[in-house]
């Protein structure tokens, strides 16, 4: 055995952690060898020196600052968390009370002021309730000069108020004009006007003096389907009572789709709440001699359509 | 070779799961009972006394966060002096300490923290002079190891010092066991070159 190999064998040697046979060749190498025995002898000085290092004692407080550390710094990072996290648990509920709150609360502003706004429309249309006073006057023209192009000026003045211009009623002249009457106004206003109430008789009823003789639309029926309701009015003047009707319309929150005036008679297609049905008779009675479709009129619910055929009543006969 | 307390898997297993549950008690017993191991052995590894209290407390702080993912493969014990001896390491490196890794003289100033030793109450027995040559040795010794290269260090404290069997170290160190005993043969002789220097004859 070589002093190298031997060398590196002697720290397990020192320690006897060495198999026997190899112990055998150390042994018979050291007798030889006086190198390797004073390896041998300072290695095991060595051990012993290292072996005999006194243990040092730890501190009395050293435990003690441990245990400190350990609770002061273990348990308030839970203490962090839970404040970083804690707000959160709280906020989120807060956040959605609040959303529902601003919900609510935008939803019942909107509500509450929806009608405040269409009323705030109420006094310019109301100002239209006089037209009845030149009723006549535009009456009286209108049977001089039948055939004569005469706007109508009170109408047009209102219709800058009540916002149904293009909406007024044109001698039935002026068939070329008819597109210009399917601009519905959208002006509707639920507005009962006490004084035009009557009581609603249901059947045809004698109101004013303007109203004569009844004679049917031949056209009125056939376009009663479903929610249409289709009246004929009789009238003396056309061009006002197309005006009072349009008005009437308005004042009761239905919308004007049509207005179409031919010769002798004038058609206005409208689209009005079913409820409000029954002040819109009362108010045409006052205009004129009305026919209507007794039967549909009670099924209804939600907007109707209404068609109504003003013809003027002809006084030849009598 | 001083074996010391190696057969304490079972007591401390229990404290461990006692310690997961959130029993800072049963902690506190396993900081008392391996505290002073754990100091020896930074100590050894760093050579001053205030550093080697500084990583006890780190090391049982690390473990009692740790504790939760520790997996009873291996001893309790073995997993805190793998800790306690990785963070002194790491402040080795952190001072830099140089001049230990430098062949030690006899010129030199004996580097060893002489605060422990030297607040030692005086007594009869042993003689003033036996005791001066003691602690005089002692230091000299600690010296030589502190000049060792780290990993050398390190065998020569859990082995020759702390006792512990080569497969202790192998788990503790991660390294093979052959590589141990090969190691820490060559710590051995590198420790003796110091000490035939430091104490002459010995």
């Amino acid at each position: 055995m070589e002093c190298n190999d031997v060398q590196e064998k002697l720290s397990a040697y020192v320690e006897g952690i060495i198999s026997h046979d190899e112990k055998m060749l150390i042994d018979e190498h050291l007798t030889l060898c006086q190198k390797c025995c004073e390896s041998l002898a300072d290695l095991e000085k060595t051990v012993e020196y290292i072996n005999n290092l006194e243990d040092i004692e730890p501190p009395a407080w050293l435990t003690q600052k441990i245990m400190t550390k350990v609770k002061t710094e273990v348990h308030p990072k839970k203490g962090i968390l839970q404040k970083l996290f804690y707000p959160l648990h709280i906020k989120v509920p807060i956040e959605a009370v609040a959303v529902i709150l601003t919900a609510v609360t935008a939803l019942y502003i909107f509500k509450t002021f929806q009608p405040e706004v269409k009323f705030a429309k109420i006094p310019s249309e109301e100002v239209t309730t006089q037209s009845p006073l030149q009723e006549k006057d535009t009456f009286q023209r209108d049977l001089k000069s039948k055939e004569n192009v005469s706007p109508p000026l009170p109408p047009l003045e209102r219709g800058g108020k009540g916002g149904f211009e293009a909406e007024q009623p044109m001698p039935s002249k002026k068939p070329e004009t008819m597109g210009k009457f399917k601009e519905a106004p959208k002006a509707p206003t639920p507005v009962v006007k006490q004084d035009e109430i009557r009581a609603y008789t249901g059947a045809v009823a004698k109101d004013e003096s303007k109203t004569e003789v009844l004679s049917r639309a031949p056209k009125a029926l056939s376009e009663i389907k479903g929610k249409i309701i289709s009246l004929t009015i009789n009238v003396k003047d056309i061009e006002t009572a197309g005006k009072e009707i349009e008005k009437a319309f308005t004042q009761l929150g239905g919308r004007i789709i049509k207005t179409e005036s031919l010769e002798n008679k004038q058609i206005i297609n409208a689209e009005l709440d079913s409820k409000k049905l029954k002040e819109l008779f009362e108010k045409l009675k006052r205009i004129g001699e009305i026919k209507e479709n007794e039967t549909e009129l009670k099924v209804l619910e939600g907007d109707v359509s209404i068609t109504i055929e003003i013809i003027k009543i002809s006084t030849q006969p009598q | 070779m001083r074996e010391k307390e190696q057969t304490t898997t079972d007591e401390d297993a229990e404290l461990v799961s006692s310690c997961k549950k959130g029993n800072v008690d049963a902690f506190e017993v396993l900081v008392r009972k391996h505290q002073k191991r754990m100091l020896n052995i930074a100590y050894r590894m760093i050579g001053s006394y205030e550093d080697a209290c500084e990583i006890v407390q780190d090391t049982f702080i690390s473990a009692y966060k740790g504790i939760k993912n520790f997996e009873e493969k291996a001893r309790f014990s073995t997993w805190l002096y793998t800790i306690v001896i990785n963070l002194s390491k790491n402040r080795l490196k952190q001072l830099k300490i140089q001049s230990y890794r430098e062949e030690f003289s006899i010129d030199d100033p004996v580097l060893t923290d002489g605060g422990k030793i030297n607040i030692e109450p005086a007594s009869c027995e042993p003689s003033i002079v036996e005791r001066l040559e003691k602690k005089d040795v002692q230091q000299k010794v600690q010296g030589c190891i502190n000049s060792l290269d780290n990993e050398f260090k390190e065998i020569l404290i859990l082995r020759d010092i702390q006792g512990f069997s080569y497969d202790e170290i192998s788990d503790m160190l991660k390294i093979p066991e052959g590589t141990v005993k090969s190691r820490l043969s060559r710590a051995r002789y590198a420790l003796k070159d110091c000490l035939k220097k430091v104490i002459g004859d010995l």
